[in-house]
C-alpha cells in the first residue's frame, strides 16, 4: 500500500473539503440542523407507550420472514402506540445501498434499520445509535428481560462491533444453515443405502461431508422420486460464500487468523487472509466436487432456489436456512427432516445469518423515540411468539425466554402450529459455541465477499482449480483489507 | 468544418429526406439563419427560447460532472456528511492497473459486438421480409415492435421467469433439446441469455430503422437489376445494402450508446455472474459505487464510460454532417 | 410514407412467390413467436394461481384467476401508491421535458450562433451519458438539496435524459418545416413568438406528441435512477416488481401481474405514435416510415 504524509493529506483534505462545500453552496446546513432535535419529553403520568402517538417512522428491512410477519400484523403496534410505521422491504444489496446512502447525507429517511452485521453494522456502526441509551432511560417502557434475554452469541454477533460495549442492534432474525432432507426418501431407501454405502445414512451431526457427498451421489444414481441428491445456493452471489463457509470451517480453514473473534465481535483490521492454507484449499476442492454432482440449477440459485427445489421435489437434501421450515411444511407436510450440518475433519460449522434492527443515529425528535418503541416491540417476547404463528412465514425467536415457553417447546414436534420450531433440535446444536459459523465482521467485508464468491464461481465454472481460486481470492482480499476502510 | 455548415446539417438532411418522400420543398434554411443573425445586441429570440432548458440541463449535468471529476481524485467519506479527501491520482492508478476492470472492458466490448451483431442481422432480415409483404403489414409491424416498450428491468425479470430451471418455459424447451444445465448458471449460456434478452428488446428498433431505410431504395434501380438477371441476394447485397448503409450506421451508433447506458437487464438477472461472465462495465461501476462505496474509484470508471460515450456521440454527429455533404 | 404507396404495386408486379417466399414466411412466423411468446407467457402467468404459475410442466391451459391483481392492490404494500408515483414522476418528467424541449428545440433549429455545434453536441452526449455515471454524483447533489425520496427529485433525475432528448428531437422536427412559411408570416407582421405559436407549433403537433410519448416511456421504464433516488415516499412500479424477488422466494404470479401493469400502457401509447417512432428513437437522424 502506498504511504502518504499525514500532514499534507490533512491540509489537502481541508482544501478539497472546503472546495466541495463551496460547490454545494449552503446546502450542507440543512442536514446538520435536522439531527440535533431532541426527543420530546414524557409528560408526568402519561402512558410511555403512547407518548409519540401520531408520529410516522420508516423501517427499512431486507425482505425476510419476520418482516413479512410484522408487516402483515402491524395493527397491534399502532393500537398500542398510535405510531405509523412505513415498512420498506428490499433485497439485501439494495437495502445496504439505501442505508449507507441514507447515513451519508445527514438526513434520516429511515429511522429503524435492518442492520446486517457484515454489510451495515460493521461499516456503519458509527451511524447507528447505542441502544443502551434508550434502555437506561426511565421515560421509555422497559426492555422486557433486558439485553440478557437475547441469545448471547446472537447479541454479540448481530448487535455489537469491535471492542466497544455499545449495542447497536437487537437480534431480530437468526436464519442458520442446517441440513434439510426428505425424511420419506431417507426412510424408504435407508436399508439399501446402508448396505451400499456402509454407514447409517440418516442425517445427524455424526455424518461427515464426505459421507454427505456419497449419499448425494447414491441418490442421483438410485432414487427415482427426485432427480438429484443435493442442491446448493451456488450462484455468483453472497449465498455462495455462505454455503462454502460451512465446508471451509469444518475442514479447519478460515478467512483470517482468530476467525471466531473476528466473526463474533468484528475488527477493522483482521490481518492477513488465510484462504491459501492447505485446509482451506482442501475445503474448496471438496466443495467443487460436491457442487459438480449437485442439481445443475445450483449454479443459478441464491437465497431461495434451494428451498424451492426441495419443496418442488427436485432434490432430496440441501444445506439451507432453517427459516425455510415453514415453506417446507406447507409444500411437503411432515416430509422434511432437520439435522445439524455434517462434520469435516475438525468439526461442524453451521453458518449463522442473523441480523439485528437498530436506530439511525441521525433519527431525531419524536421519530427517534418512536423508533425505539418499535424496536422494543418488534423484538419483544409477544411479537416473536406471534411471528412464529404467522401465516406470512414468520421468523424464529432470538430471545431465550421464548424458547422456554411451554407452548413453544410443545411446537417442536409435529403436529405444530409453529413450523419453524421443528428445527429447534438442529439449531440448538448449531448455535452452540464452536458450532456456530460466523463470517468475518469487518467493514470491508462486502468487497472481500464479492472477491471470494466471484473466484468460487470461477472455480465452479471450471475456469480455475481450487488452489488457483483460493490464491486469487486471497490476493484480492489482502489488497482490499490493506486499502482500509473509510466510511 | 465551420459552425454554419453544422448548423445546417440537420435542416438539409431533413429537407432532402422529405424531398425523397415527395412532400418536402427545396431547402431554404439559410434565409432563416440570416434572419436570426439580423437581430444582434443582447440575447436573441432563439436564445430566450433555449434558455430555460439549457439552464435546467446545465444544473442537472454540469454540477454532477464537476463532482464526478472531483471525486475521481479523492477518497470519499460519506458518514457524517460528505467529505472529499484529496488523494491525487490514486484512484486512476488503481483503475488502470486493475486487471479485473480491463477484463470487464473486454467483456463490455464483446457484449456490444454480440448484441449489436445479432440485432443487426435479425433486424435487417425482419425488415426485408416485412418490406416484401403487401398485406398484413399493418397488423404484423406493431406486434414485432412490442418488446421495445417493455421496461428493461421487466425484460430481465421475465427472462428469469422463462429460464428458471424448474418451471421456466424456455428452460423446459431447452431441457427437451438436451440442455440440462441452468441457463443463467453457466458462464457461456448466461452470457448468451443476457445477450438474447437485449436482442429480444432491441431488434425491433433495428428492424424499424431499416424499414425506414428500405423505403428510400429506388425501385427503378432494383427493377433494372432484375432485368439484368440479378438474383434476390445479389440485389440485396449490391443495391439495397449500400443504399441503407448510412441509416444502419445511425442505428449502430444509437444502439451502442444505449448499450453503455443501460444495465437493468443484467442487474436483475445475473448481476455480473457466473464467474464474472456478465460483469460489464456499468455493472462494475454500480457495484463499486453502491455496494462497496468506493466512490472515488467508481468516479474514475464513470469518467471512462463518459469518455467512451462522447467518442461515439462524436461519430454520430460526424455522420450527420457527412450526410449533408454528400 | 408515400414512397411505399408508390413503390409497392410496382414491386408486387415484378416479384414471384417462389421458394424464397416460403422461407420468408417461415422466418416471419418464427420472429413473431420469438417476440410475442414471452409477453403472452407473462400475461398468462398473471392470471395463474400459485400452483400453475410455477408448475414444472408449463401450463398453457389453466383456471384463470384475478387473485394476483387483487393481492397487488390490497394489503400493506398497496401497489396503487407505487402506481401513483410512477404516473406522477413519468408524466411530470414528460410534460416538463416536452414543454422546455419544444421551446429549446425551436430555438436550436432557428439559431445560427457560433456555439451551436457545441451546444448540440452537449445535448446529445448528456442524453446518452451512462446512467451509472450520472446517478452517482446526482445522488450526492440531491441529498444536499433534500430531493432524495421525493417525486420532484425523481422528475428532475428523469429530466437529465428526457430534457436533452426533447430539445434535440424537437429541433429535428422544427428543422423539417420549410422556413418559407415562417418568413411569410413575419412579412405579414407576426412577431417571432406569434410565428412560433401560430405557424411552427401547429405544424409539429405530431412531433410534440411523439416526443411526449417517448419521454413518458423512458421515464416510466426507468429502474436505475429509481433504485438510488426513490424511497418509501416515491417508490415506482419497476422497483416494486424487483421487490417481489424476496429472500424466501419469488411470487411469480404477482410479478407477472406487475409486469403486465408496467408494460401494457407503454405499449399502447408507444404503438399509437409508431409512425414517428423511428424519427424519435434515432434522434431525428432517420425519417419515419
Amino acid at each position: 500500500m502506498r504511504t502518504r504524509t499525514p500532514a499534507l493529506t490533512r491540509r489537502q483534505m481541508l482544501r478539497a473539503g472546503g472546495l466541495s462545500l463551496a460547490a454545494l453552496g449552503g446546502l450542507t446546513a440543512c442536514g446538520a440542523t435536522n439531527a440535533t432535535a431532541p426527543v420530546p419529553g414524557l409528560a408526568p403520568g402519561a402512558d410511555p407507550w403512547r407518548r409519540f402517538a401520531g408520529t410516522t417512522i420508516n423501517f427499512i428491512s431486507e425482505n425476510t420472514a419476520p418482516t413479512a410477519a410484522i408487516a402483515a400484523n402491524l395493527q397491534p403496534f399502532k393500537d398500542l402506540t398510535g405510531i405509523n410505521v412505513n415498512i420498506v422491504t428490499l433485497a439485501l444489496p439494495a437495502l445496504v445501498q439505501r442505508v449507507a446512502l441514507d447515513l451519508a447525507g445527514g438526513q434520516s429517511q429511515y429511522d429503524v434499520v435492518y442492520a446486517d452485521p457484515y454489510q451495515v453494522l460493521a461499516p456503519y456502526a458509527a451511524g447507528l445509535s447505542d441502544l443502551r441509551e434508550f434502555a437506561a432511560d426511565d421515560s421509555y417502557p422497559p426492555l422486557e428481560g433486558g439485553f440478557e434475554d437475547f441469545i448471547p452469541t446472537q447479541l454479540q454477533a448481530a448487535g455489537m462491533f469491535g471492542d466497544s460495549d455499545a449495542i447497536h442492534a437487537l437480534p431480530y432474525d437468526c436464519p442458520t444453515m442446517i441440513w434439510q432432507y426428505r425424511k420419506d426418501i431417507f426412510e424408504k431407501h435407508h436399508d439399501s443405502m446402508r448396505t451400499d454405502l456402509g454407514f447409517d445414512p440418516t442425517p445427524s451431526a455424526e455424518r461427515t461431508w464426505e459421507e454427505y457427498f456419497r449419499i448425494a451421489k447414491w441418490i442421483n444414481d438410485n432414487v427415482d422420486e427426485v432427480p438429484y441428491g443435493t442442491g446448493h445456493q451456488a450462484k455468483q452471489h453472497d449465498s455462495l460464500m455462505c454455503d462454502f463457509s460451512n465446508v471451509l470451517w469444518s475442514y479447519g480453514g478460515d478467512y483470517f487468523a482468530d476467525g471466531a473473534a473476528v466473526g463474533l465481535r468484528g475488527s477493522e483490521d483482521p490481518g492477513e487472509c488465510l484462504l491459501t492454507s492447505p485446509e482451506s484449499v482442501a475445503a474448496a476442492e471438496f466443495y467443487r466436487r460436491l457442487v459438480s454432482i449437485a442439481h445443475p440449477g445450483s449454479l443459478g440459485w441464491d437465497w431461495d432456489g434451494v428451498g424451492n427445489a426441495l419443496a418442488a421435489g427436485e432434490i432430496a437434501m440441501a444445506p439451507n436456512w432453517h427459516e425455510f421450515a415453514a415453506t417446507n411444511e406447507e409444500a411437503l407436510p411432515g416430509l422434511v427432516g432437520y439435522a445439524p450440518l455434517p462434520r469435516g475433519p475438525v468439526g461442524t460449522a453451521n453458518h449463522y445469518g442473523g441480523t439485528g434492527i437498530g436506530i439511525s443515529a441521525m433519527s431525531s425528535g419524536a421519530r427517534r423515540g418512536a423508533a425505539w418503541l418499535f424496536v422494543n416491540w418488534a423484538t419483544s417476547t409477544a411479537t416473536q411468539l406471534s411471528n412464529l404463528r404467522s401465516s406470512a412465514g414468520g421468523g424464529t425467536p432470538t430471545r431465550q425466554s421464548v424458547y422456554a415457553m411451554p407452548e413453544v417447546q410443545a411446537a417442536t414436534t409435529r403436529p405444530t402450529e409453529m413450523p419453524n420450531m421443528l428445527t429447534e433440535e438442529a439449531v440448538s446444536i448449531a448455535w452452540a459455541e464452536g458450532k456456530i459459523g460466523l463470517r468475518p465482521k469487518i467493514p470491508m467485508w462486502n468487497e472481500c465477499d464479492t472477491a471470494l464468491f466471484t473466484e468460487l464461481s470461477r472455480m465452479l465454472a471450471g475456469q480455475k482449480t481450487a488452489r488457483e481460486a483460493m490464491e486469487d481470492a486471497t490476493s484480492r482480499i489482502d489488497g482490499i483489507v490493506a486499502r482500509g476502510w473509510v466510511a | 468544418m465551420s459552425a454554419d455548415q453544422t448548423a445546417d446539417q440537420n435542416t438539409a438532411a431533413r429537407s432532402r429526406d422529405a424531398g425523397d418522400a415527395g412532400i418536402g420543398p427545396t431547402p431554404v434554411a439559410p434565409s432563416a439563419r440570416q434572419h436570426d443573425r439580423g437581430r444582434t445586441g443582447g440575447i436573441t429570440f432563439t436564445g430566450w427560447m433555449m434558455s430555460p432548458g439549457v439552464a435546467l440541463l446545465g444544473l442537472l449535468s454540469l454540477i454532477p460532472l464537476v463532482m464526478l471529476i472531483m471525486m475521481s481524485f479523492s477518497r470519499v467519506r460519506l458518514l457524517g456528511g460528505l467529505q472529499l479527501e484529496f488523494v491525487g491520482l490514486d484512484n486512476w492508478i488503481r483503475a488502470f492497473s486493475d486487471v479485473e476492470l480491463w477484463k470487464s472492458w473486454v467483456l463490455t466490448i464483446g457484449f456490444f459486438v454480440s448484441t449489436l451483431g445479432v440485432e443487426l442481422v435479425l433486424g435487417i432480415a425482419i425488415a426485408v421480409v416485412l418490406n416484401r409483404l403487401t398485406r398484413g403489414r399493418g397488423l404484423l409491424l406493431p406486434l414485432i415492435l412490442l418488446p421495445m416498450f417493455v421496461a428493461p428491468s421487466i425484460v430481465g425479470l421475465l427472462g428469469r421467469y422463462m429460464l428458471d430451471p424448474t418451471f421456466g418455459l424456455y428452460a423446459n424447451l431447452l431441457q427437451g433439446l438436451g440442455f440440462e444445465q441452468d441457463v443463467l448458471g453457466n458462464p457461456v449460456s448466461a452470457f448468451v441469455a443476457v445477450t438474447l434478452m437485449d436482442v429480444w428488446e432491441w431488434t425491433p428498433l433495428i428492424a424499424l430503422i431499416t424499414l425506414a431505410g428500405l423505403s428510400g431504395v429506388n425501385p427503378s434501380v432494383l427493377e433494372a437489376a432484375s432485368i439484368d438477371g440479378a438474383d434476390e441476394w445479389k440485389k440485396f447485397w449490391n443495391i439495397v445494402l449500400p443504399s441503407i448503409k448510412p441509416i444502419l450506421l445511425v442505428a449502430i451508433l444509437i444502439r451502442s450508446m444505449d448499450a453503455v447506458r443501460y444495465f437493468d437487464i443484467i442487474s436483475v438477472t445475473t448481476n455480473g455472474g457466473p464467474a464474472d461472465a456478465t460483469k460489464i462495465i456499468p455493472v462494475r461501476l454500480y457495484e463499486a459505487a453502491f455496494r462497496f462505496f468506493d466512490l472515488g474509484y467508481a468516479a474514475v470508471i464513470g469518467i471512462m464510460m463518459l469518455a467512451l460515450t462522447i467518442m461515439i456521440a462524436r461519430l454520430f454527429v460526424g455522420l450527420l454532417s457527412e450526410k449533408e455533404t454528400h | 410514407m408515400s414512397t411505399h404507396t408508390i413503390a409497392t404495386p410496382r414491386r408486387r408486379s415484378t416479384r414471384g412467390r417462389g421458394p424464397g417466399g416460403i422461407v420468408a414466411a417461415a422466418f416471419l412466423i418464427l420472429a413473431l413467436a420469438w417476440t410475442v411468446v414471452p409477453l403472452v407467457w407473462m400475461l398468462l402467468g398473471s392470471f395463474k394461481g400459485p400452483g400453475d404459475v410455477t408448475a414444472s410442466t408449463p401450463q398453457w391451459f389453466f383456471e384463470p384467476t384475478w387473485r394476483n391483481y387483487e393481492n397487488l392492490f390490497s394489503g400493506a404494500n398497496n401497489l396503487a401508491t407505487y402506481l401513483n408515483h410512477s404516473v406522477i414522476a413519468a408524466v411530470g418528467a414528460a410534460v416538463i421535458a416536452t414543454v422546455l424541449g419544444t421551446l429549446g428545440g425551436y430555438g436550436l433549429a432557428r439559431t445560427a450562433f457560433k456555439g451551436k455545434k457545441g451546444l448540440s453536441f452537449w445535448f446529445i452526449s448528456t442524453r446518452m451519458a451512462p446512467i451509472a455515471a450520472v446517478v452517482l454524483p446526482l445522488f450526492l447533489v440531491f441529498r444536499f438539496a433534500g430531493l432524495i425520496d421525493t417525486l420532484p427529485g425523481l422528475i428532475l433525475a428523469y429530466l437529465t435524459f428526457n430534457l436533452p432528448f426533447a430539445i434535440w428531437i424537437m429541433s429535428a422536427f422544427f428543422e423539417a418545416i420549410p422556413p418559407s412559411l415562417e418568413e411569410s408570416a413575419e412579412v405579414a407582421g407576426c412577431t417571432r413568438w406569434q410565428t412560433f405559436w401560430y405557424v411552427a407549433l401547429p405544424l409539429t403537433k405530431a412531433g410534440i406528441v411523439t416526443t411526449a410519448v417517448l419521454c413518458l416511456v423512458f421515464a416510466w421504464n426507468d429502474y436505475a435512477f429509481a433504485t438510488v433516488i426513490s424511497g418509501p415516499n416515491s417508490q415506482t412500479l419497476p422497483i416494486a416488481a424487483t421487490q417481489l424477488v424476496t429472500q424466501t422466494g419469488v411470487d411469480w404470479g404477482q410479478l407477472t401481474a406487475i409486469g403486465t401493469i408496467v408494460v401494457l400502457p407503454m405499449t399502447l401509447v408507444g404503438l399509437a405514435v409508431r409512425k414517428w417512432l423511428v424519427t424519435g428513437l434515432t434522434l431525428g437522424a432517420v425519417t419515419g416510415e
